[in-house]
């Protein structure tokens, strides 16, 4: 148990240093764009409305808030300082609102769609990948070719068009939003109901193409595990194909359990996007409309955001990764 | 020559080959030849296709189609651009890591490592936000850093079980610098498989433009298969039902991802027979 | 070799390929025919690639693709196994009469599973009636006359060494004490102690008469003289000489067996009978259908009739052998190369 633990604290020195990482360059990449951001901000946002006191004002408070007027390293400390007490900034956009409070708003969305979308096209992609890869014959023959097509179909590119079909053409479901403007968010029956009419689609679509994905990977690992030494001997010790097929399982499902730890930001930043095509009230909305209107600290608060949910789940899955592979156990004890 | 002639065999390799080169050439040959700007506003918004527009107009009133086959050029340029960068990249260090071992190694793979779980989507969002003018290059070269480490992965792997090869022991025996075994022992072995980890960043760098377009952080002053769908869906053309704005670029795209896929199988299947039961 | 013996296992020109997936065949067994008598021991030698492997597996009558059978049959303790289903091969014949040590234990062993776990998941497998403790038992059992200590049951096989994992699949490979075992090459990866403790076992077991009958795939000399009965010697797919042990080590008539033999007596440090050195050119493409001899393109006393037809075996004092030149081997006796004893 020991060993576990070091392997843990090990992987969390590791997250740990991709945080910081990730910290820097969202501390760095914005300050690199030219110019003087803020002014050219603060007076687009008031422009006219007014004084140019008030405007001043403002710009000073943004002025002493990202600490702009002192030395680069004690601005890096400042923000370092300033995420670890929770504190995001204020968005230039939505002013004075904080981009915690707006965070706190879009997050529960976010997590709501995608954190299911992603663990049932995951399940349900590694079963049918199994599947193909047992039953071979035409099963395979028609399910690979259309996973993989699927796969190479952008999230985006199926948000959107399933959102044309069952949205607008079939008026099957509702074209955008996390619910609808007329009803106000309660525990309420119609609500709930109204919020799942609106999930549905959004949710379909992330499914879909990490189904397509994930068929495909595990299709690969089990035809590979079907070659490997180790079934051939079982058979040839007369062991019965139910069994030796849940070994094949197991062992497939465990390299692809790293590859949803690998491919998890590039389906969280697919998903983002699928946000956009529905308007969804999530982080990636948010994230859009701060591009939009070049609201930098919304823009860092949401890839700060981004980056440290995938960080978390990415160890979480590591830490279960290592309590149930003995390969990489047995490797501990190697390399110990 | 053997080898390439196996891949020929492949209908998988062949499909995809197919595919994706005639769209290449579509995509170069239709512009050379029709000289029709893609920014020109020929009518009115979102005019359904008709025998004058075959795919009707965008949003701005310019000839979908027109823009299809520019914001395809755009898209594969891109695309290869990224592609080459990301697996040079990704090679360099996977190679040298796979052979030197130790720490270069050690250092090499954490690197690589860390840039493998920080989602690069995140770090092409922050890269692309602080710059002002996103030129094709400067987009190819940004989304080919945000890519590499997963050919980096693959290559350290297959380089890694080469170092102990025979003829690579004797190249070292006769002196040979590193850069020189590794160039000339170690990568004729995994071309191959560096190819088709090429394959597979073309696609990556396809798709990742098109995700970056959406977001509003595409390439400016040009027409891509993003920057289409970006505009298709900033003007509700979902919504007023101008499917011909966004149907044509997101098939596109998927044509052309699809077909690199395939391409990849092929020579998968070829490459790594056991894959195959 | 007593009549009276019984036949444990027939073989009966037995064929069988390897289908490409661009659809040509590897013809890695063709047309094999020998008996394995009750109480024998029988080796069989020849260069990689030959098709030991290929056949020992052809003989269980099960065929996993992409191996293919062709023709002939394989009976069992009487009975032809070959053809019959997979239920019945699975449940009467596989590990518990016919039983295949592989030749690789590297990878013969499920990764993610402790020894115990998949002992107790086979033998439950083959009689679900039989208690956990009984499989415990008998396993550590057999460990112990492989001096494999108990706690070795608690492991992941990539805890194991080398020469352990190969232990264990020698122990698992036995546990149903099967009346014919047939062991690929099983103490290539172990060193010279092991190497005795695994063929003391196999004997021990062949002694008790639990095991009736062995075959032993090896190019170790050791073995072959002091515990093979009879050698074969297989070349291309075929058996080109079979006979008794001292006949064909130190008097090999085919002149495969004579240069197989030389590199087997005198072997080069590491090379052991894999390549042979001696002979010029290589084992020719099993992939085409051959004409005539297999090996007239390397054989020194090749004639033109030697590919012109197909060639049978002959008999040749209690020894057969294929080859067309036997009497010209004979009658210049002292001039071939042989070896000196
Ligand atoms: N799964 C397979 N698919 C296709 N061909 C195969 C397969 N396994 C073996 N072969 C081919 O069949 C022939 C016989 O192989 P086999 O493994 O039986 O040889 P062997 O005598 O056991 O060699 P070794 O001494 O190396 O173990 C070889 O030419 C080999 O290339
Ligand atoms: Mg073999």
């Amino acid at each position: 148990m020991r060993k576990f633990t070091r392997y843990i604290l090990q992987k969390f020195s590791w997250y740990l240093l991709a945080f910081f990482l990730a910290l820097f360059l969202n501390f760095l990449l914005p300050r690199l764009v030219p110019g003087d951001p803020i002014s050219v901000l603060v007076s687009q946002m008031m422009s006219g409305a007014v004084t140019s006191e008030a405007q001043e004002r403002v710009y000073q408070s943004f002025i002493q808030e990202f600490g702009l007027d002192k030395p680069f390293f004690v601005q890096f400390f400042t923000y370092v300082g300033n995420v670890f007490k929770g504190n995001l900034g204020t968005s230039f956009s939505l002013y004075p609102l904080s981009v915690n409070k707006i965070m706190a708003d879009a997050l529960p969305w976010t997590l709501f769609l995608q954190f299911p979308a992603i663990i049932v096209g995951w399940i349900v992609g590694n079963l049918l990948g199994a599947f193909a890869a047992y039953r071979k014959g035409n099963f395979d023959r028609i399910l690979f070719p259309v996973a993989l097509f699927i796969n190479s179909v952008p999230y985006y590119c199926l948000a959107i068009i399933l959102l044309y079909v069952f949205g607008v053409y079939l008026r099957w479901f509702p074209i955008g939003g996390g619910y609808s403007r007329t009803l106000l968010p309660s525990w309420s029956w119609p609500f709930i109901v109204d919020v799942l009419h609106h999930y549905f689609l959004p949710f379909i679509s992330i499914v879909l193409v990490t189904i397509g994905g994930q068929a495909i990977g595990m299709r690969e690992m089990a035809i590979y595990e079907l070659n490997t030494d180790y079934v051939t001997y079982c058979k040839m010790l007369g062991m019965g194909d139910r069994k030796i097929q849940s070994y094949v399982f197991r062992n497939a499902m465990l390299p692809q359990i790293t590859g949803l730890a690998i491919s998890l930001g590039t389906m969280v930043g697919g998903s983002l996007i699928t946000e956009i095509v529905f308007g969804y009230p999530g982080i990636g909305s948010t994230l859009f409309n701060g591009i939009r209107r070049l609201d930098y600290p919304l823009i860092q608060g949401s890839t700060l955001i981004i980056a440290l949910t995938v960080l978390a789940a990415n160890f979480i899955i590591d830490i279960v990764y290592g309590l149930i592979d003995p390969r990489i156990k047995a490797a501990q004890v190697e390399g110990s | 020559m053997e080898t390439l002639k196996l891949l020929f065999k492949s209908p998988k390799f062949i499909a995809g080959l197919g595919i994706f080169v005639f769209l290449f050439l579509t995509a170069f040959i239709y512009p050379a030849v029709v000289d029709k700007n893609p920014f020109e506003m020929v009518g009115l918004m979102y005019e359904a296709p008709s025998s004058r527009y075959i795919l009707g107009t965008d949003n701005f009133g310019r000839d979908v189609f027109v823009e299809l086959i520019h914001g395809m050029k755009t898209s594969l340029i891109i695309g290869l651009f990224a592609g080459v960068i990301a697996t040079a990249i990704g090679v360099t260090i996977g190679l040298f890591a796979g052979y030197k071992g130790g720490t270069v190694d050690n250092i090499l793979n954490s690197i690589t490592n860390i840039f493998l779980v920080i989602p690069p989507f995140v770090i092409l969002i922050l890269i692309t936000v602080s710059l002002r003018s996103r030129s094709l290059a400067v987009m190819g070269l940004v989304l080919g850093i945000t890519s590499w480490p997963w050919t980096a992965r693959a290559v350290r792997a297959q380089s890694m079980s080469l170092r102990g090869r025979e003829h690579v022991d004797i190249a070292r025996l006769n002196g040979a610098s590193v850069v020189e075994i590794i160039i000339r022992e170690i990568m004729p072995y995994i071309l191959s498989y560096i190819f088709m980890a090429f394959v597979l960043q073309v696609a990556s760098g396809i798709l990742n433009e098109a995700g970056i377009s959406m977001l509003g952080l595409g390439p400016s002053n040009v027409v891509s298969l993003g920057t289409m769908l970006s505009w298709a869906l900033l003007f509700e053309s979902v919504r007023s039902g101008a499917w011909w704005a966004f149907v044509p670029p997101a098939i596109t795209i998927a044509l052309i991802t699809f077909s690199l896929y395939f391409m990849n199988t092929g020579m998968d299947e070829i490459f790594n027979p056991r894959l195959r039961s | 070799m007593e009549e009276s013996r019984k036949i444990m296992l027939k073989v009966d020109g037995l064929r069988a390929y390897y289908k490409t997936r661009s659809g040509e065949r590897i013809r890695a067994v063709d047309n094999i025919s020998f008996n394995l008598m009750e109480g024998e021991i029988l080796g069989i030698a020849g260069e990689s690639g030959c098709g030991k492997s290929t056949l020992a597996m052809a003989m269980s009558g099960l065929f996993l693709p992409p191996l293919t059978y062709e023709s002939g049959s394989v009976f069992l303790d009487g009975e032809n196994i070959i053809g019959k289903k997979e239920e019945e091969l699975r449940k009467k014949i596989l590990g518990r009469k016919y039983s295949y040590i592989p030749q690789s234990a590297m990878n013969a062993l499920n990764p993610t599973l402790k020894i115990k776990n998949f002992v107790i998941d086979l033998l439950k497998e083959h009689d679900p009636r039989m208690s956990k403790k009984k499989v415990l038992d008998l396993t550590t059992e057999r460990f112990e006359s492989l001096s494999l200590p108990p706690w070795v049951i608690d492991l992941y096989p990539l805890e194991l060494s080398g020469g352990m994992k190969q232990r264990v699949v020698i122990a698992v490979s036995t546990l149903m004490n099967p009346k014919v075992v047939v062991a690929d090459e099983p103490t290539s990866a172990l060193d010279v102690t092991s190497q005795k403790i695994v063929i003391k076992l196999i004997k021990e077991l062949f002694d008790e008469g639990i095991v009736k009958s062995v075959i032993f795939i090896t190019h170790e000399l050791p073995i072959l003289r002091h515990v093979c009965d009879r050698i074969a010697v297989m070349y291309a797919g075929e058996f080109v000489e079979i006979g008794e042990t001292e006949g064909i080590i130190f008097n090999p008539i085919h002149p495969y067996s004579q240069a197989l033999m030389q590199s087997i007596l005198v072997p080069e440090v590491g090379i052991k009978g894999k390549k042979l050195p001696s002979l010029p050119g290589s084992p020719p493409d099993l992939r085409k259908p051959i004409k005539g001899c297999r090996f007239a393109d390397r054989c020194y006393l090749a004639i033109e009739d030697c590919r012109k037809r197909t060639i049978g075996m002959v008999e040749f004092d209690s020894r057969k052998v294929r080859c067309i030149r036997v009497d010209h081997i004979k009658a210049k006796e002292e001039v071939v190369p042989h070896v000196q004893q």
